[in-house]
């Protein structure tokens, strides 16, 4: 073997036929120039030693053991060596997305029935005789009105008689965002969206609510479950306990029950005056903050709901100033890390508007991560390409959010669909992350943003090679 | 065409490469990374573009294959939500919605479009055509497999209850809600078709016909089985309601996280998941509708047709409604015939069942006039069965002065007596 040649370790044998080696792709191309010097070496005083065995006895005799002898100790180098590199992927690579949204919960006001006097529906049955076999009186009257929820009687009867009470509405309300009982929140809150919107069952009667909660009674309530990243100020200070402090706090239950509240009310528009343009703009923004508490993560289906429904709230005409609203507000809020891209992502863009909301987060949070300096989108192109990405002291973490960031702002976005410069430009930039890092970079993040930008470059080359094909 | 072909194919060999880790044992976060970033392209790729292109074969088996076998909560959610996206914006069978102005013929009657290259996550024995050109047929279910899934959750609900929140049956849960919408999916627009032109042959090549029609499974059973889980999980619903709370020891931040997500999400989950099972029992009936004629015809069994009849009846009892029923109970004799053989408590709780049933209905009439629940909501009007019930209840008490109304009697009472006082 030519120790002092140059070095192509594909070709050697031994190496690649070594079944140990058969793990982490990612780190072991960096790796293997370390392993290769370390087995050449080893390598090195084996034929030392066996020349000198060869001096003192039969050559023949000794070939087997000596090869056995090699392979244990490479395979304990390469052991070694896969240790080591475990040892780097775990202190790198390993920032994932999570804040805690929610701290500890307030007090809860508490859900007893103060109306129960002036609730017409029990006053009126008591006097009817029919009472006699029902035998309902004023200590019952509580938990007889919830069995009418919970069973669905309740609903069946606003809807019967085109009417929902004052009493009946705080009471079933207060249920719905503070009971502990998680069938009586539950219920309340079937009970709320069915006679918010009872399109689906009786046609387009309209039930008459004598009280309807207003924005500050969902704001109050979220804040009574403990929701703490309000100011973007605490949203930032908050960041470095986020990981400490997972165990105690987090939302209670009727979150549920709020989530789906706010998508029905934001429904009913036409109908009902619950909320106005600027505090739905606020809730766009809460809810996409509750994306980012991974104790919600099992909620993501009807948060996704929620979002749209929320989005959709707007007039064709607001939405635009709204959209870019809710953009820069995100953007000074969310902490430049992986929660940054978490909020892009949950953004669904299934339909027109949560696309516009997409391409519009992706892009404030941009111009934020660039210290707000430019909006214009060739001169913040022109910044991207002119990172040196080969430079030691440049933040590759930074350029995989870039990256992805940039991603999500120009995929088949509408507004630059005609500005091919713009895609001229990305590509350069693309072709500078995936070209310029190399494979056998160490730096943390190198990996993701290579393969990422590659991954990207092959997608836009086929888009191009198709467009050519149609032309 | 052979553009999108090619384009699809391309778009396949770049996403699956995120996926390719083939013989790199990789450490878990970075398998889950790659994932997820796999799960993002797809719906960069096929639903955020305004012509973007369904997901091959592949992929989507990728996609079913981690909502299959994740242990992870993000990317269990994740899957779920794409694929449920990407069945609403490619769907495997629709309706064809042809424009009225074009030729007044037959044909233009909408058309059933079944898109037959689309991939599902089922496969039934007689596709074994389909079988030899997919290696990978192993990964879809069939009639078996889905009633393995089914037994699975059934252990779940009857012996862990509430306490054991685990990923594992969360997942499943979510399985199950999605096989679920796949054969609504399937059978809502056939059955719509079907309706217009009776042509029975597009119910029977339906994904529901071929699973509960298979013979390797026992229909009864499955039937059961889907039965008890729903009960059970109503069960946990109405009776623990206690908050679930985390355990107060921490031991590993990173766990309890995922157990405080499990945790929350659970009871929606259970709800979800009972309300599918109720789609695939009832697919497309109107379940008041179904529930108000089968106590009707419960009770019909029971009331005793008069064998001659006497002069005084001019004006025989019509028991085949519900207000007939009602009339039957006002009759002392008749009503005492009933008790006798169902038992007072049986009465009332189906007499109050099916006067929610007909409110459910008749605010579904007020609405449209769908009048195919034929008489039994048209023929008496509210305020009627109102006053029947509680004669109805009256007349039970009358014959047993020491008969406890029961709690759902009451209700029913206390909502006719208030339905009343309105309308009156």
């Amino acid at each position: 073997m030519d120790i002092d040649g140059p070095l192509d370790f594909e070709s050697e044998d031994l190496l690649l036929k070594s079944p140990a080696l058969t793990t982490k792709k990612r780190k072991k191309v960096i790796g293997l120039d370390d392993l290769v010097n370390d087995y050449l070496k080893e390598n090195k005083k084996l034929e030392m030693k066996s020349k000198r065995a060869k001096a003192q006895k039969d050559y023949h005799s000794d070939e087997d053991e000596d090869r056995d002898d090699r392979v244990a100790k490479l395979s304990e180098c390469v052991e070694k060596c896969q240790k080591e590199m475990g040892q780097i992927s775990d202190e790198d690579e390993n920032s994932i997305w999570g804040l805690q949204v929610f701290g500890n919960q307030k007090t809860r006001p508490p859900a007893v029935f103060h109306e129960l006097g002036s609730c017409g529906l029990l006053q009126s049955f008591m006097n009817n005789e029919i009472n006699s076999l029902v035998e309902l009186d004023v200590e019952k009257g509580e938990v007889f009105l919830e069995r009418l929820l919970v069973n669905g009687w309740l609903l069946k009867l606003v809807y019967t008689c085109g009417h929902a009470e004052k009493s009946i509405a705080t009471w079933t309300f207060g249920l719905m965002l503070y009971s502990s009982e998680e069938v009586l929140s539950t219920s309340a809150c079937d009970f709320w969206t069915a006679i918010l919107s009872p399109t689906s069952e009786v046609g387009l009667l309209q039930i008459k609510i004598d009280w309807l909660p207003n924005y500050s009674e969902l704001k109050g309530a979220l804040e009574i479950y403990g929701f703490i990243l309000d100011s973007p100020s605490k949203f930032s200070s908050n960041m470095e306990i986020v990981t400490v402090d997972f165990g105690c706090g987090g939302p209670p239950q009727n979150i549920r029950a709020w989530i789906k509240y706010v998508a029905s009310c934001c429904q009913v528009r036409s109908t009902y005056s619950i909320l106005s343009t600027s505090e739905v703009e606020e809730l766009v923004v809460l809810i996409i903050n509750l994306f980012l508490d991974r104790q919600l993560v099992g909620l993501s289906v009807i948060l996704y709901e929620c979002m749209l429904s929320v989005i959709n709230f707007f007039t064709d005409n607001e939405w635009n100033t709204s959209c870019e609203t809710v953009a820069k507000s995100i953007a000074c809020r969310v902490p430049r890390d992986m929660n940054c891209l978490r909020t892009v992502e949950s953004i669904s863009g299934v339909d027109a508007r949560s696309k516009h909301l997409r391409h519009a987060v992706a892009f404030q949070i941009l111009v934020a991560c660039l210290d707000n300096k430019v909006t214009d989108a060739e001169v913040i192109l022109r910044s991207l390409i002119s990172i040196n990405v080969k430079d030691k002291s440049c933040d590759l973490f930074k350029m995989y959010i870039f990256l992805v960031l940039t991603e999500n702002w120009l995929l088949s976005n509408p507004m630059l669909e005609d500005k091919s410069v713009i895609y001229e430009m990305w590509g350069v930039y693309l072709r500078n992350c995936s070209c310029q890092i190399t494979s056998t970079d160490l730096r943390s993040y190198a990996s993701k943003v290579r393969s990422k930008a590659s991954y990207l470059l092959q997608g836009q080359q086929q888009v191009i090679a198709f467009k050519y094909v149609l032309s | 065409m052979e553009n999108r072909r090619i384009r699809s194919r391309g778009i396949e060999v770049n996403t699956m490469a995120i996926l390719d880790a083939s013989g790199f044992v990789k450490a878990t976060q970075d398998l889950s990374d790659d994932r997820i970033t796999f799960l993002e392209a797809v719906r960069s790729a096929s639903l955020v573009p305004d012509n973007g292109i369904a997901p091959t074969y592949k992929m989507f088996e990728a996609i079913f294959q981690i909502l299959k076998e994740e242990n992870s909560l993000e990317l269990i959610m994740s899957s779920y939500q794409l694929l449920n996206e990407l069945d609403k914006r490619y769907p495997r069978v629709y309706t064809s919605k042809v424009e009225l102005s074009k030729l007044p013929s037959p044909s233009n009657a909408p058309e059933l479009v079944v898109v037959e290259e689309a991939w599902s996550p089922f496969m039934f024995a007689s596709d074994s055509e389909r079988d030899g050109a997919n290696k990978n047929s192993g990964e879809s279910f069939d009639s078996t497999s889905f009633h393995l899934l089914i037994q699975d959750l059934v252990k779940v609900v009857v012996q862990t209850k509430s306490e054991e929140l685990e990923t594992k049956s969360l997942r499943n849960m979510l399985l199950l809600q999605y096989l679920t919408s796949v054969l609504e999916g399937d059978f809502v627009p056939r059955y719509s078709i079907c309706k217009d032109i009776m042509n029975w042959n597009l119910l029977r090549e339906s994904l529901l016909n071929m699973l509960l029609g298979s013979r390797r499974i026992s229909y009864k059973g499955l039937i059961k089985d889907c039965v008890s889980i729903m009960c059970e999980m109503s069960h946990v619903h109405t009776e623990i309601s206690h908050d679930i709370r985390l355990p107060e020891n921490s031991a590993v931040e990173q766990l309890e996280d995922c157990d405080a997500a499990v945790a929350i999400s659970f009871p929606e989950v259970k709800k979800c998941t009972c309300i599918a099972l109720q789609k695939l029992l009832l697919m497309v009936f109107n379940e008041p509708k179904w529930k108000l004629e089968l106590i009707i015809q419960y009770f019909q069994k029971y009331i005793a047709k008069p064998s001659t009849r006497t002069r005084q009846s001019s004006d025989p009892i019509d028991d085949a409604t519900y207000d007939g029923i009602l009339k039957s109970f006002s009759n002392s004799n008749c009503a005492k015939n009933i008790i006798k053989k169902i038992s007072a408590e049986v009465a009332q709780l189906l007499l109050a069942h099916a006067f929610q049933a007909y409110l459910s209905l008749s605010s579904q009439h007020s609405a449209e006039s769908i009048c195919q629940s034929k008489e039994d909501v048209r023929e008496s009007s509210l305020v009627e069965i109102c006053k029947n019930i509680i004669s109805a209840f009256t007349n039970l008490r009358r014959i047993d002065e020491n008969m406890e109304i029961l709690p759902s009697g009451k209700e029913a009472l206390f909502t006719a007596a208030t339905i009343l006082s309105t309308k009156s």
